[in-house]
């Protein structure tokens, strides 16, 4: 450690060693870092990467584009970006409330799946008014959701099966049995893809005309909000928050402080696995309308990539959601302008998640550095 | 009924080389989630290569699957360094670093693939084409009632899975590194007392399970779906964990949970053949390996036992 | 060319905010058995995980059998003909004693005259003759879960000679064993010396630094105190200089007022995990203003019954009743409300959350009560007052108050946080467990000092010890457990210590 004083450890130490300010310096210079590392990528390819990063912006309807077909604008990509968010709040949320209580929900995908699958056979091909159908939608798709995890916390609070393990197995086991399903009842001949499902029961109102412009309006953005919302009461002001956190910190100190463990885990995955189903169900009825059988769809994983940029925190998550959505939202129209394949943004995302999976790491060794120098 | 043997295993053995892979790096103290992104790597890295060179050879030459095995293999074992770097240097969590691989290999090769395909063979694909790898029938074994279906119809890959298996298996248990490997997945203490490098023989672990998962990968994709494309990402990687849980953490038993695995898939598509049922129902049987398993484990999770250390942040300093 | 086989010269070693060794110097000779006395964090073991390659020093030289060397790692160690015995037994559970011992210096054989591979059967062959040698015999082929402690420290001794250490390190070798055990120890280490070894032990033992050792070095915070000559010095001395000032091993202590019954126990019988009975048939009762301490050697059941008293362990029999109420089928919760307060032994996987702030620590039993939280909504305000006021009563210091995370406080401060907690509930019956542990004597007396100042309130105390000294010193009435059992129960000024020391022993009263 001769080097204890070179420029780019004062650097560091001054931007992210401050402790109070790690929590969010450490993601921003994660993203940072991704971000440069796309740069490079893009650059090699031999294209432009400022151009290719405004692109993303223009796509998502943060920045205008040069040109806009009839009836649309930079306001109708938005409100189709946030129509795009909506589910990836909800996962994010979902993997979150699991983090905190210590347990790994991979499984967001498959209850998604689940309860945008139910929710479509059960609501979205009836012919209920609006008024109704709408808000059954939501509530089916968190009790499935809700369900479908406590079920997953059941068999760990039980049988002690690592929860990692059973929810890739439900993932692989809702995929196969509803694509069993739709293929057998629910197929539409042309697209290969589950039915529409009628106007009525979908949370997002299409070609909605204002003004001039007809714009996709996702309801299920305001319940994202507020689920945000009702997740940071949770965590942070209520006595079921405490208890969540302590059994994720300490599984035997929360057990001497008499915090119920299996009872706590087995609400914390019901929470999660609400919001998943929450997550499917502005998806499946929202953002689109019909359910693709034979796929698992990736909002479940990157919610992971979320929650963790987020810092697990729920207005992190708020921001990181933002972000990666931007990435994949924006790609399509910057793989059409600027000829850069829009499969990178995922490859992006992927480049964030493993930096911020050093993230304890950085933490660590900053502070470690920290201690060192005001030792000398 | 020989068809059923002779699918079941070619898609058990693949299976089985990436479950002792997995069985390697979390005897020795990883958690391997990865496996699923390692072997998508590695099938992408010996599809690559096999297609970059499949000009220079005949169409009906062996050559270019061998060549794509062997790179498969390296490839696996080259993206798994990532992972040994963040469990083993970067102290992060184990579960969170699979997931994390697995989400990058992903749309890495995804990426890679379209980007290769425009840019060398300027074809707008999302795939190499690879061809179903030739079969060969063993003379006189084949001959034998019932099982002699072993030895119908072998992918070559199956010879090779079958012999790397028997040296896996040999220096596991019988060598001096195999003894060190897992006894750092009970306590890796006692190996760093014993003056042994924990770190190393983890990382030499998580390569075998890197290069193993990459050879399973490039098999399924000479095999099943004749391509390389991200169709390679179906679930076989969590299937291995899921049959090494089963098999609690042994070789032998692991080989048996491959095998059930496998026949049960090849007998249900069989079924589904026999009662002329629409294709459709080949997906319930795709869900039979997981029931199957999440069941096994609601009855023996009490007998199971995960290797002690596992999954364990090893800090030479913490006593 | 000096007569010394290991000399140390003015190491000194640093670790973030502390100065484990301080310009140490320590010389031994060839054949001796030499002794490292001091208290907890005296720095001790950091000095022997120097000489055994664990770490290396920031100063200072080491001289071994006159050359200079720099110790790299264990391995280098066992090179230099140096081994120790850790006081966590470093072995893999699911190995045979043979694989443990050889493991690193595996006898390797051809496999079909080819393929390398570990010859197990010459390892046994070789084990159980050095075994018999050195009179420490194993079965080779028994595996390590299915063996007592004292055959496991028997299996780290056979590694050491395995690798034909002459310098052996021992790590407070006698703090999980028996008294028998410990005698049998002595026996093997002298024997050790007879053979020509020389033998390190790390201790904070007087009595067996008396009974064994040649000569004793004493460290008090990182630093070398004296070295004595063990025959000429009385025991009284060393404690003296091992912390560092006069000792009083004496609690000021009024006349029992003893009140109601608070706490019953009848036929308690607990069994652990392998359905092995860790607590047998146990009564016994605590009253109002009562220190009842529950003393025995460490691992003959105590942490088990204490554990069943609070609810952590579900008891296969018996009842346990508290003022004058059946809490046997109670929940956890239920019987902090009834009226328990418990110090636990392990105070940072237990006792504490470690991640959480200290105020939040500070509310762990009572923060879904009011005026914490009303209707399950949490009042931080009430977190941070109630903080401010233990802090201060309790003299708790940490680096940000309320805010700090309490695993960056130290082991003391921790303790202070646990007991504020316990005894602020206030209730009738309070169990501490070896509440002492690992902490300097300046805390220690203060702890006492509490625990005295509760039961003088009129509260019935529960105190589980492993310390002769603390049983004696606090005791109104003494429990001695041994295998389980209950032993004895008597009025603590009937018992001398030496009749504690041989109940505990589990051969107490035979011969009175």
């Amino acid at each position: 450690m001769k080097n204890k004083n070179s420029l780019l450890h004062r650097l560091i130490l001054q931007t992210i060693g401050h402790e109070k300010r790690q929590h969010y310096m450490i993601p921003i210079f994660t993203i940072l870092l991704s971000l440069i590392f796309g740069i490079l990528v893009i650059a090699l390819l031999g294209k432009n990467p400022l151009q290719a990063y405004y692109n993303l912006l223009q796509g998502s309807g943060l920045a205008p584009k040069a040109s806009y077909a009839g009836h649309k604008g930079m306001i109708t990509d938005f409100t189709s970006f946030l129509n795009a968010l909506t589910p990836m709040l909800f996962a994010a949320l979902a993997v979150l409330i699991a983090l905190k209580a210590g347990l790994f929900n991979i499984g967001v995908s498959g209850q998604m799946l689940a309860a945008g699958f139910t929710a479509t056979v059960l609501i979205g091909y009836s012919d209920l008014p609006a008024v109704i159908a709408k808000p059954l939608v939501v509530l089916i798709g968190f009790i499935i959701g809700a369900l479908a995890g406590a079920l997953v916390g059941f068999l760990k609070h039980r049988f002690n099966i690592n929860e990692v393990v059973s929810t890739i197995m439900f993932n692989y086991i809702f995929q196969y049995v509803i694509s069993f399903l739709i293929n057998t009842f629910y197929v539409d001949p042309v697209s290969r893809q589950s039915a529409n499902v009628k106007q009525a029961g979908r949370l997002t109102l299409v070609d909605v005309v204002v003004g001039d412009y007809k714009m996709d309006i996702p309801l299920g953005i305001l319940v994202a909000v507020a689920g945000i919302a009702v997740t940071a009461f949770v965590l942070g002001r209520t006595t079921l928050g405490f208890e969540i956190k302590a059994v994720g910190s300490s599984i035997r100190a929360a057990e001497y402080a008499g915090i119920r463990v299996g009872r706590t885990r087995v609400l914390a995955m019901m929470l999660s696995g609400g919001f998943a189903g929450l997550a499917g169900v502005t998806y499946y009825l929202g953002y689109f309308a019909s359910i693709q059988p034979k796929v698992l769809v990736s909002t479940g994983y990157d919610a992971i990539a979320v929650a963790l940029l987020g810092n697990s925190s729920p207005i992190g998550i708020i921001f990181s959601s933002f972000l990666i959505t931007v990435i994949s939202k924006g790609s399509t129209y910057m793989s059409s302008t600027s000829g850069v394949q829009a499969e990178i943004a995922s490859a992006i995302t992927g480049i964030i998640l493993l930096f911020s999976a050093c993230g304890a790491y950085v933490k660590y060794k900053v502070n470690r550095w920290k201690d060192m120098k005001e030792e000398m | 009924m020989n068809t059923i043997i002779i699918d079941g295993l070619s898609f058990a053995l693949p299976l089985f080389i990436m479950a002792i892979g997995g069985i390697y790096c979390e005897r020795s103290g990883i958690t391997n989630l990865a496996i699923e992104g390692l072997q998508g790597f590695g099938a992408f890295c010996g599809a690559l290569f096999a297609v970059c060179i499949a000009q220079y050879f005949a169409g009906n030459s062996p050559v270019p699957f061998y060549l794509a095995m062997l790179f498969a293999f390296l490839g696996g074992m080259l993206f798994s360094l990532l992972h040994a770097m963040l469990c083993i240097r970067f102290k992060a969590n184990q579960v969170i670093s699979g997931v994390v691989i697995n989400i990058l290999a992903m749309a890495l090769t995804e990426f890679l693939t379209k980007q290769i395909n425009a840019s060398i063979f300027g074809a707008a694909s999302n795939k190499f084409v690879l061809g179903v790898s030739a079969r060969i029938t063993v003379p006189v074994l084949s001959k034998i009632p019932v099982l002699g279906a072993v030895f119908t119809n072998l992918y070559p890959f199956e010879i090779v899975i079958a012999l790397i298996a028997l040296i896996a298996w040999y220096v596991l248990y019988q060598t001096r590194f195999g003894l060190h490997l897992r006894a750092c997945g009970d306590n890796p203490h006692a190996v760093d007392a014993a003056g042994i490098e924990v770190s190393r023989v983890r990382l030499v672990a998580v390569m075998a399970s890197g290069a193993l998962s990459g050879l399973g990968g490039i098999c399924f994709a000479y095999s099943i779906s004749a391509n390389f494309s991200s169709n390679i990402y179906s679930g076989y990687g969590y299937l291995a964990i899921a049959a090494l849980i089963f098999g609690n953490w042994k070789i032998m038993p692991t080989l048996g949970a491959c095998l059930l695995f496998g026949f049960a898939r090849s007998g249900g598509y069989e079924l589904v053949k026999f009662l002329e049922m629409p294709s459709s129902y080949q997906d319930l049987v795709m869900v039979l390996p997981y029931v199957l398993t999440l069941l096994m484990l609601i009855f023996f999770s009490k007998k199971n036992h995960a290797p002690k250390a596992l999954g364990e942040i090893y800090d030479k300093g913490a006593r | 060319m000096s007569d010394y086989i290991i000399e140390m010269n003015h190491i000194t070693k640093r670790f973030p905010g502390i100065v484990a060794n301080d310009d140490v110097s320590i010389q031994i000779r060839k054949g001796e058995i030499y002794a490292l006395l001091g208290e907890n964090g005296a720095g001790k073991s950091t000095l022997m995980s120097m000489l055994f390659g664990m770490y290396e020093p920031d100063e200072g030289e080491i001289i071994i059998r006159g050359d200079k060397v720099k110790i790299q790692s264990p391995n280098h160690a066992t090179k230099l003909n140096i081994g120790m015995v850790h006081q966590h037994f470093k072995l893999v559970s699911n190995y045979t004693i043979a694989e443990n011992i050889i493991m690193g210096m595996e006898p390797v054989k051809k496999t079909l005259g080819l393929f390398p591979a570990v010859d197990l059967k010459k390892a046994n062959q070789d084990i159980l003759e050095l075994s018999r040698k050195f009179g420490l015999e194993v079965d080779p082929t028994k595996v390590i879960e299915q063996i007592n402690v004292s055959m496991q420290q028997r299996v780290e001794i056979l590694k050491m000679l395995y690798r034909e250490a002459e310098i052996l390190i021992f790590d407070e070798p006698t703090a999980v064993l028996t008294p028998q055990e410990i005698e049998f120890l002595l026996e093997i280490i002298r024997s050790l010396q007879g053979d020509g070894k020389t033998i390190i032990l790390i201790t904070h033992k007087l009595e067996e630094i008396k009974k064994i050792a040649d000569r004793c070095a004493i460290l008090c915070r990182g630093k070398l105190i004296d070295v004595l000559d063990v025959a000429t010095t009385d025991t009284k001395t060393m404690a003296n200089l091992m912390v560092g000032r006069e000792v009083s091993f004496t609690v000021d202590k009024p006349d029992p007022k003893f009140g109601r019954e608070v706490l019953r126990v009848e036929h308690l019988t607990v069994k652990n995990e392998d359905k092995y009975e860790v607590v047998r048939d146990v009564t016994f009762s605590v009253r109002e203003g009562e220190i009842f301490v529950v003393a025995g050697v460490s691992g003959n059941g105590q942490i088990e019954l204490a554990d069943a008293i609070a609810g952590l362990m579900k008891p296969s029999n018996g009842t346990i009743t508290l003022n004058g109420v059946d809490i046997t089928s109670y929940s956890i919760r239920r019987r902090n409300l009834a009226g328990i307060s418990y110090i636990p032994e392990d105070r940072h996987n237990v006792g504490l959350v470690m991640d959480f702030t200290l105020s939040d620590n500070l509310a762990l039993k009572s923060y879904f009560e009011e005026p914490f939280s009303l209707k399950g909504v949490v009042r931080p305000e009430e977190f941070t007052k109630y903080g401010d006021t233990l802090i201060e009563k309790y003299d708790i210091r940490s680096s940000q108050g309320n805010d700090t995370i309490v695993r960056s406080m130290s082991g003391g401060n921790q303790q202070k946080a646990i007991i504020a907690r316990e005894i602020e509930l206030d209730s009738p019956l309070t169990i501490f467990v070896q509440p002492t542990r690992g902490l300097d004597i300046g805390a220690i007396e203060n702890i006492h000092k509490q625990i005295v100042t509760e039961r003088n309130k009129g509260k019935a105390i529960l105190l589980i010890s492993l310390e002769l000294d603390e049983v004696m010193n606090l005791a109104d009435t003494i429990g001695v457990i041994y295998n389980g059992a209950i032993q004895k129960i008597a009025d603590a000024r009937t018992l001398t210590p030496s009749e504690v020391g041989e109940f505990m022993m589990g051969v107490g009263g035979k011969h009175a």
